[in-house]
């Protein structure tokens, strides 16, 4: 069965309106969970607001556990669907570096777009800053091209780095996530006391 | 509020545990028994020693030679260029690499049809294709190539092209004794493919 | 929680259930076209086309635009377009439904100005731009869709943002509390 396109079940010229609704569900969702707002993002950092931990945990623990039962079911073939490569050296100093972003810009890529939607202008911001700095990273590329392909270990899975099969991973990430959202429930009650109530 | 939250607590980590219970999952893929009967009967799946001769001589560089006998065997005499992948190993992950590679035509041999026989159907049930058994195994090619026979007077004219053709390449793959001490060390020297690592589209994120 | 219930509080969905949505889209996504969500990768194909109207040599010559560049069809011919293009749609569609949707505005903590929002911002996501070309993606594409799929590099982008974003959390507490 699955992947459909990958396996020829679904053809070409399905996949950009495909695009389009699996953007929009996404998009949907972002906002409607309270995405489009960086003080709501930031709030994750100072402990005022989680969403984006639950948001997000809840998404990879959801979607780790399903893919593994639609694997188990035999719906889907895990060897078939795209495993990001890992080139490590480059990878922390990415996600160093979107840390800082995200942290003095409040939000994501994604998110970004869709509080553009919604009217924010320091969205719009950020996007533009998004366009500056993927164009000053391409036009400075051949200074750090050897970089940028070091630390290259093909595409493997956490499975492949750690030796841990994908269910006692998975079952991990679930008690982990859930152990944070009792914790950080408490601390966000804790926190919103003291805190100004802010306005969208 | 709270209730219901335990509740959903105690599911997520019901579903995610029942994950480790439950048995492993066989993963293999099978081959329609319909379908590979259908390519068991393909006389193309053969290539005669003649036509593997030719194509060594060529030096086609899509033709993957594997010999599916023992190591041993292997050492001892082999077609030049090829790789060993004893039958009784071919499942291993470090042998899959050599197979499946776009755009070249693995040719399976052994001393005789039967065991690249075998290996060809296992081959076929891992999925592969472009996957060929070399008619006779290496037997028929030193009857055939190594020591051809002269053809009887009588014989077609067709029947005298081969075996000129064979003369030759009996002279190339035996010609010069420097050349076949050389052909172990040149076994060695063999730049062997391997299969790149699948990756669906770049330009991630 | 109720307690704590905010005047003004905008709707939003509960963020389990948000979340329990945006794992089964991230499925969804994953058996439909055996990978995950992204969203910078528009981006980067904006960028791409740009510099292609603007200089089309210059973008052939250099190693890396010409990766994302083929004679077939425009850069912005790509499913990450259009998927991006729909997570706008989607943003206008849940503002419309929830009625978030006003007049164009700078959401800022009441300490800082306007201005100083929209610098953090710019300086934001040009950061973000830089560092999702070095992690293969951003918290989308790498971290979540990544991580989803057990992709070891996707966990450690994830790691990566969030990680950092506690440790320098206090150094920026200004912008935020």
């Amino acid at each position: 069965m699955g992947p459909l396109i990958p396996n020829g079940i679904l053809t070409g010229n399905w996949d950009f309106v495909i695009a389009l609704l699996l953007g929009i569900a996404f998009g949907f969702v972002l906002e409607a969970s309270g995405f489009s707002s960086s003080r709501n993002l930031a709030g994750v950092f100072y402990g005022y607001n989680f969403v984006v931990l639950r948001v997000f945990f809840t998404a990879v623990i959801v979607a780790m556990v399903g893919l593994l039962y639609f694997d188990y079911f035999g719906w889907l073939e895990m060897d078939k669907i795209f495993i990001l490569p890992t080139y490590l050296t480059p990878m922390i100093t990415g996600s160093v570096i979107m840390g800082f972003g995200f942290i003095i810009g409040g939000f994501c890529p994604g998110t970004s777009y869709t509080a553009i939607a919604i009217g924010k202008l320091d969205a719009l911001v950020f996007t533009g800053g998004l366009f500056l700095g993927i164009f000053l990273f391409s036009e400075a590329f051949p200074l750090f091209q050897d970089f940028y392909y070091s630390g290259d270990m093909g595409s493997p899975t956490i499975t492949d780095m750690l030796g841990i099969s994908a269910q006692w991973i998975a079952f991990a990430f679930v008690v982990i996530a859930l152990a944070a959202f009792w914790i950080t429930w408490v601390i966000e009650k804790r926190v919103r006391k003291n805190i100004t109530p802010y306005k969208f | 509020m709270n209730k219901n939250y335990i509740i959903l607590t105690a599911l997520m980590i019901v579903l995610a545990g029942g994950l480790l219970i439950v048995p492993e999952r066989q993963k293999y893929q099978q081959i329609d028994p319909d379908e590979l009967l259908w390519e068991i009967i393909q006389p193309t799946r053969y290539v005669s020693t003649d036509k593997v001769a030719q194509l060594i001589i060529e030096g086609d560089p899509s033709l993957e030679l594997v010999d599916v006998r023992p190591a041993a065997d292997y050492e001892k005499f082999s077609l030049p260029k090829s790789i060993n992948i004893p039958l009784d190993s071919l499942l291993q992950e470090s042998y899959q690499d050599y197979l499946g590679i776009d755009g070249m035509k693995v040719l399976f041999f052994s001393n005789d049809d039967i065991k690249a026989d075998q290996a060809w159907v296992l081959a076929k049930r891992l999925g592969y294709d472009n996957i060929y058994v070399m008619k006779g195994g290496l037997n028929c090619w030193i009857r055939t190539v190594i020591q051809p026979k002269k053809p009887s007077t009588d014989s077609p004219s067709t029947e005298f092209a081969l075996y000129d053709f064979r003369k030759g390449a009996q002279m190339y793959f035996t010609g010069a004794k420097t050349e076949t001490s050389g052909k172990s060390s040149n076994k060695k020297a063999v730049k062997i493919q391997r299969k790149k690592k699948k990756t669906a589209a770049s330009g991630g994120c | 929680m109720k307690k704590h219930k905010i005047k003004n509080y905008p709707h939003y969905i509960n963020p389990y259930f948000g979340g329990l949505l945006l794992g089964i889209l991230i499925i969804i996504t994953v058996y439909i076209t055996g990978r995950g969500l992204g969203a910078s990768g528009a981006v980067k194909s904006a960028v791409v086309t740009s510099v292609d109207v603007v200089s089309s040599s210059h973008a052939e010559e250099s190693a890396f635009y010409s990766k994302f560049i083929s004679d077939d069809h425009s850069p912005m011919y790509n499913w990450l377009v259009f998927e991006s293009f729909g997570i706008f749609i989607g943003g206008l569609l849940s503002g419309a439904i929830f009625g978030r949707i006003k007049k164009f505005r700078v959401e800022h903590s009441p300490k800082i100005t306007s201005k100083t929002r929209l610098i953090g911002a710019a300086v934001g996501g040009i950061l973000f731009g830089f560092g999702s070309q070095f992690g293969r993606g951003c918290t989308s594409g790498a971290a979540l869709s990544g991580t989803a799929t057990f992709s070891f590099g996707g966990m450690i982008v994830m790691f990566g943002i969030f990680g950092t974003g506690y440790a320098v959390a206090y150094f920026f507490r200004k912008l935020w509390i």
